[in-house]
């Protein structure tokens, strides 16, 4: 099975790569479907662990990968799955960059941005679907994320680190009151 | 170079959570002056709409603008060290005591605020296209058959991001843009 996990993951984050359209986020629940739900490599508890991680920890939300191959593979597979997680996207859009860099301002440049940005937001969404549903937090995971997402719509400038922190801390509470 | 992996180090070291193109226009823009806001801007616009972590395609557009193919390899290996190496170490640490409740309810807590987070840019995103029909029909398809029905991102993303670009190419048309 480790051996097998080591190049299917792999296999599985090179599309996910290439359609990670509006953020690392928007593949989250992609990734999360492939690796708990079909393949059955780790639980869906192991997979929030592992995103709460990469969520305490700098980088984006989708080193998830990057655990989840360190789990099933040790360190070579953390490596290629980080090379298999951000290879892809970033020779695409180094490529597409320097090729545009030509064009800038004109008309294709706004129609792509304009079309992109909806597909963009509704795997936002789709993502944030997904990770409150294997959460398994009921009331207390919609009730946490309302009121972080409450608290920075009200303070932009607050910092990240103190909002998570703030929703650790509560959940610790309100879990220990409980 | 080695300025802008320090940069893109630093950047990298300190990226909890999301809103870091803030962070990438203080180091760029207003600390070292390398680049106009006119071209972060625009970069940044380009970051987005591509696949890939945004602040990633972010900072490899500009290591390309300002040293070419080695700036934007210095720039994406300076922005990921940090990040790789925390979330193992972390992980590791956490397993360490992985049996107490206590910890377990507050790595539960920082993703639940996590979400919030995410719910704040997907807010920004329907704020964006809340007058474009088409737009919302998009994103609410989308959201609905991945985030509810539980179809597949790949064949999904493979139909409605032409439709999508079709009719954004229409509307545009007709704006006379």
């Amino acid at each position: 099975m480790e051996d097998d996990g080591f190049w299917s993951l792999s296999w599985i984050l090179v599309p996910l790569s290439l359609l990670s359209i509006g953020g690392g986020a928007s593949i989250i629940a992609g990734l999360e479907t492939e690796v708990v739900r079909q393949q059955g490599w780790i639980s869906s508890q192991e997979f929030l662990h592992m995103f709460a991680v990469t969520r305490a920890a700098p980088g984006p939300g989708t080193m998830v990968a990057t655990l989840i191959e360190y789990k099933l593979a040790g360190w070579t597979g953390a490596v290629v799955a980080t090379l298999a997680l951000f290879l892809p996207s970033s020779a695409l859009f180094y490529a597409v960059f320097r090729t545009s860099n030509r064009h800038r301002g004109k008309r294709w440049h706004r129609v792509l941005r304009e079309g992109l940005a909806p597909v963009g937001t509704g795997l936002m969404i789709a993502g944030v679907m997904a990770i409150l549903r294997l959460s398994g937090g009921g009331l207390l995971a919609v009730g946490i994320a309302g009121a972080a997402a409450a608290i920075l719509y009200r303070f932009p400038g607050l910092s990240a680190l103190a909002i998570i922190l703030g929703g650790g801390l509560a959940t610790l509470g309100l879990r220990a009151w409980g | 170079m080695p300025g802008l992996f320090v940069a893109c180090f630093k950047i990298g070291s300190l990226s909890f959570g999301g809103g870091l193109s803030g962070w990438v226009h203080r180091e760029f823009v207003q600390r070292h002056g390398w680049i106009t806001d006119e071209e972060f801007a625009a970069n940044l616009a380009m970051a987005q709409m591509f696949p890939g972590v945004n602040v990633v395609n972010l900072v490899i557009g500009l290591g390309e603008l300002l040293r070419g193919p080695g700036g934007a390899v210095a720039c994406l290996i300076g922005f990921l060290t940090t990040p790789f190496f925390a979330v193992l170490a972390l992980d590791g640490l956490t397993r360490l005591v992985a049996d107490t409740r206590g910890l377990e309810a507050f790595m539960e807590g920082v993703a639940f605020a996590a979400i919030g987070m995410l719910v704040v840019v997907c807010g920004q995103g329907i704020a964006r296209v809340r007058h474009s029909p088409m737009g919302l029909a998009t994103i609410i398809v989308i959201a609905g058959s991945v985030g509810v029905l539980g179809w597949s991102m790949l064949p999904v993303v493979l139909v409605a991001a032409p439709v999508s670009i079709a009719f954004a190419n229409a509307r545009i048309a007709v704006d006379g843009g």
